[in-house]
């Protein structure tokens, strides 16, 4: 499927806006759209939105061989897909530029910068270590997929839990969540990405760029940073510019938050998952509760069979 | 059926809900003098209502159910999909240009074609200046699902009567085929709304798509960001909203955020 | 097949209590329609696109070419996921009136979000509410039921992961609006003739519910006087 064509206006005016430093939901050119995190009912998934776009990471691991080079350390694997559900241009199986350049940035942004410690991931050195696997979903492209990518998988990694270990000699057990408390990963620091895109041959930039702003820009820059400050990656396609980044802190609050409230609420016993999370007031969202399907009156059955006057009645009051 | 049918004019209809027909007698008595009114009625479908055999109709939308003087029913439905139906005008950008057709994205299933010689004044040596990107504002003269929709830029004696190339300096974006049915209802309380802020150009073409042009790019994204916002206010909401960017509160920053919080509740 | 006039069934158990339900329609703002559903905890995400424009080596000259993908969370599609994009895309193929629109494309996307127990009964439920969202012309509403009977022959509804494991048989049912009828079934496991009967008997039954569920939701959808 092909999705609608820019016209020319629309590129003329959105250019000439951000010359007058207007944005099209009028936010100011450093100003991030609202961010939402949801995190799922089983540890490690997470639903970011930042502004229209979706983005939901799932993190699972499991016990495997570890690489020959590294027998100490566990094994990071990161898995993203473009959903054709995020955006009509998007096919599945096709494996685009775009997908290239966000998976290798989301490697960088998260394996590169260390944040997780991988030796704590060892059972039995050269025999079997952890692998986690982040899976990432796009569900809505209204541009900066890769901001809401690492906000997703940093959220999902630090709420994420591993199932506990015992080791007895050559016996390696595994413990399920209901004999042993499953324990969380170690992260040393939250590093998340910062896209800066650029216009007119990078005179101009805006930080958070929507969907529309992405078709006319002329570059894109972007930086992977963590609360302290410490840039972790840049990688720039058009020309360099000078940053603010303040919104940094804020995005690490936020998750630190909502990881904050998330597990205040399981340790109340309170239910957790998606169902809570859902904006009862909106006109478009309806739930019930529990409810008995009704009994009463005859259920007539027609069985498919040779004779066709078999019917089977089933009486109401023995069902 | 007109009478099943008129109950329910107002209530919400899923797909396959089913009006019956009661059943009327076959033969007309040649001495009955005036024809029986209840008879003779004729109920004629609009969109999302279809006849599945002589006595039903079924509707095959969600929505709600709405009625025009005669006897004229159809359901009415929140729809973002434009399916591109005859003697609409909508608003097209040309895709490509082969041969003496233009190719004219207008969100449906298929690109329409526009020859170059469906426009005012144009002949086979004065062809029009028309580019790849720009915008048309054109109407439908063949549009059916088993065909390719064919778009026309004059009417029927040729003159263009409005219609043809624009676009510099607007914006265009996308709202719901229902907000644009009712922007086009004369006298409607948006459009009014609108003309008191300030003067502004409005191309509104029936496949969702809008054009707005101000006297500034601020104005003008003020206007967009409204039309996108009244898409799910109330009659109560609106003027409240309005009011709040006529008293000079041009600063539409924050604003943005809560207008669009607006639109869930 | 077993002759019987009337059945005598006054031993059969069942739970018939189904989770609750919690759905939302056009939460997403690219597709044409889009819906969640969610059945106690299991929760899945549908979305659609349609009527567009279609591939010349996919496109059949008279009827709409309907695409159904369905995203597990963890993991590369396997042919679970393909069994069961089969299951949807045969309901809705007999409730979308494709005629209507020959040589364009519909493509309805399913997103895991959570599965806990009962997954192919919420993805027929998303996709009828995502199918209405878009507007797409139905000739009936569907839904999906899922029964779970354990060894000892006692039939629940709706089941959790943990019941539909400890099952020894888990049928499920797309059921129409219309007349009550079974659309599809996919079953698994080992049982009889009659329990079959029984579960399509308590399968309509929870339909009526789940219908009037959807009508709740749209009417809510249109209630706002606009």
């Amino acid at each position: 499927m092909k999705d609608t064509p820019l016209s020319n206006c629309e590129r003329d005016f959105l250019l000439k806006a951000i010359e007058e430093k207007k944005r099209l939901d009028g936010r100011q050119t450093y100003d991030y759209r609202n961010i939402k995190l949801r995190f799922g009912a089983d540890y490690g998934c997470c639903i970011v939105d930042l502004g229209k776009t979706r983005v939901m990471a799932q993190v699972s691991c499991e016990l495997v061989t570890p690489k020959e080079s590294r027998p100490n350390e566990g094994i990071l694997f990161f898995n993203l897909e473009l959903s054709p559900m995020a955006s009509p241009a998007f096919e599945l199986g096709r494996s685009s530029e775009l997908l290239v350049k966000l998976n290798r940035q989301l490697e960088r942004c998260l394996r590169n910068s260390h944040c997780i410690d991988t030796e704590s991931l060892c059972v039995v050195s050269g025999e079997k270590v952890w692998q986690i696997r982040v899976d990432v979903h796009m569900l809505n492209h209204d541009g900066n997929l890769m901001d809401a990518t690492s906000i997703a998988a940093i959220a999902a990694l630090s709420h994420f839990k591993r199932p506990d270990v015992g080791v007895q000699g050559d016996q390696v057990t595994v413990y399920s969540p209901e004999e042993r408390n499953p324990i969380a990963l170690s992260i040393y620091h939250m590093p998340i990405c910062v896209s800066l895109s650029f216009f007119q041959q990078g005179t101009y930039l805006l930080v958070d760029p929507c969907e529309r702003e992405e078709r006319v820009m002329d570059g894109l820059l972007m930086i992977t940073m963590n609360k302290h400050r410490e840039i972790c990656s840049i990688q720039s396609s058009g020309g360099i510019m000078l940053l603010k980044e303040q919104a940094m802190t804020e995005i690490t609050d936020l998750i630190m938050r909502a990881l904050e409230n998330d597990k205040k609420t399981r340790k109340e016993g309170g239910k957790c998952g998606f169902a809570e999370y859902m904006p009862l007031a909106r006109i478009t969202v309806n739930t019930t509760d529990d409810t008995s399907v009704d009994m009463t009156g005859p259920v007539v059955v027609i069985s498919d069979s040779e004779d066709e006057e078999d019917v089977v009645i089933l009486h109401p009051e023995t069902l | 059926m007109e009478s099943c049918l008129k109950g329910r004019v107002g209530e919400v209809l899923l797909p396959g809900d089913v009006f019956r027909l009661a059943r009327t007698e076959t033969t007309i008595s040649l001495s009955d003098p005036e024809p029986d009114p209840l008879r003779t009625q004729k109920v004629v479908c609009g969109p999302g209502l279809r006849r599945d055999g002589d006595h039903v109709v079924v509707s095959c939308k969600s929505g709600v159910l709405k009625h025009k003087q005669p006897n004229m029913y159809w359901v009415d439905s929140q729809q973002r999909r434009y399916v591109p139906a005859k003697g609409e005008s909508v608003i097209g950008i040309i895709t490509a240009k082969s041969g003496d057709v233009f190719k004219v994205d207008v969100g449906g299933s298929e690109q329409a074609s526009l020859s170059y010689l469906a426009f005012e004044g144009a002949t086979k040596r004065n062809r029009p200046n028309v580019q790849v990107g720009d915008l048309v504002y054109a109407q439908l003269i063949i549009a059916n699902k088993d065909m390719e929709p064919e778009l026309v830029c004059i009417d029927s004696s040729g003159r263009a009567n409005g219609m043809g190339v624009f676009g510099a300096g607007g914006l265009l974006f996308k709202v719901s085929l229902g907000l644009v049915r009712r922007l086009l209802t004369p006298q409607n309380e948006i459009v009014k709304g609108l003309e008191k802020l300030f003067p502004c150009e409005l191309v509104l073409g029936m496949n969702g798509r809008v054009w707005v042009r101000a006297a500034t790019v601020q104005k003008t994204l003020i206007v967009a960001n409204l039309l996108e916002s009244s898409e799910n206010m109330t009659a109560q909401q609106r003027p409240i909203l309005f009011k709040r960017v006529a008293d000079g509160n041009l600063q539409i920053k924050k604003e943005g955020g809560r207008e669009r919080d607006m639109e869930s509740e | 097949m077993e002759v019987c006039s009337a059945v005598d069934v006054k031993c059969i158990k069942s739970n018939s209590t189904l989770r609750e339900f919690g759905c939302e329609q056009s939460l997403l703002s690219r597709p044409d329609g889009s819906a969640s559903f969610i059945q106690g905890d299991t929760s899945v995400m549908a979305a659609v696109y349609g009527p567009a424009e279609v591939k010349v080596s996919k496109e059949i000259y008279d009827r709409a070419t309907l695409e159904v993908v369905i995203q597990a969370k963890v993991g590369l599609p396997s042919v679970k996921e393909r069994s069961q994009e089969q299951c949807v895309r045969e309901t809705c193929e007999a409730s979308l009136l494709m005629l209507l629109h020959p040589r364009s494309s519909l493509t309805l996307i399913l997103q895991v979000l959570h599965d806990h127990g009962s997954l192919l009964a919420c993805f027929l439920n998303a996709a009828c509410m995502a199918l209405m969202d878009a507007g797409l012309p139905m000739s009936c509403l569907f839904c999906g039921v899922t029964c779970a009977i354990a060894s000892d022959g006692q039939i629940t509804m709706d089941p959790t992961a943990v019941q539909e494991k400890e099952s020894r048989a888990v049928l499920t049912f797309a059921i129409d609006s219309t007349e009550q009828k079974v659309m599809m079934s996919s079953t698994k496991g080992s049982f009889s003739v009659q329990e079959l009967h029984e579960c399509i008997a308590l399968s309509q039954k929870a339909s009526e519910n789940i219908f009037k569920f959807y009508r709740v939701s749209v009417q809510r959808r249109y209630s706002k006087t606009l």
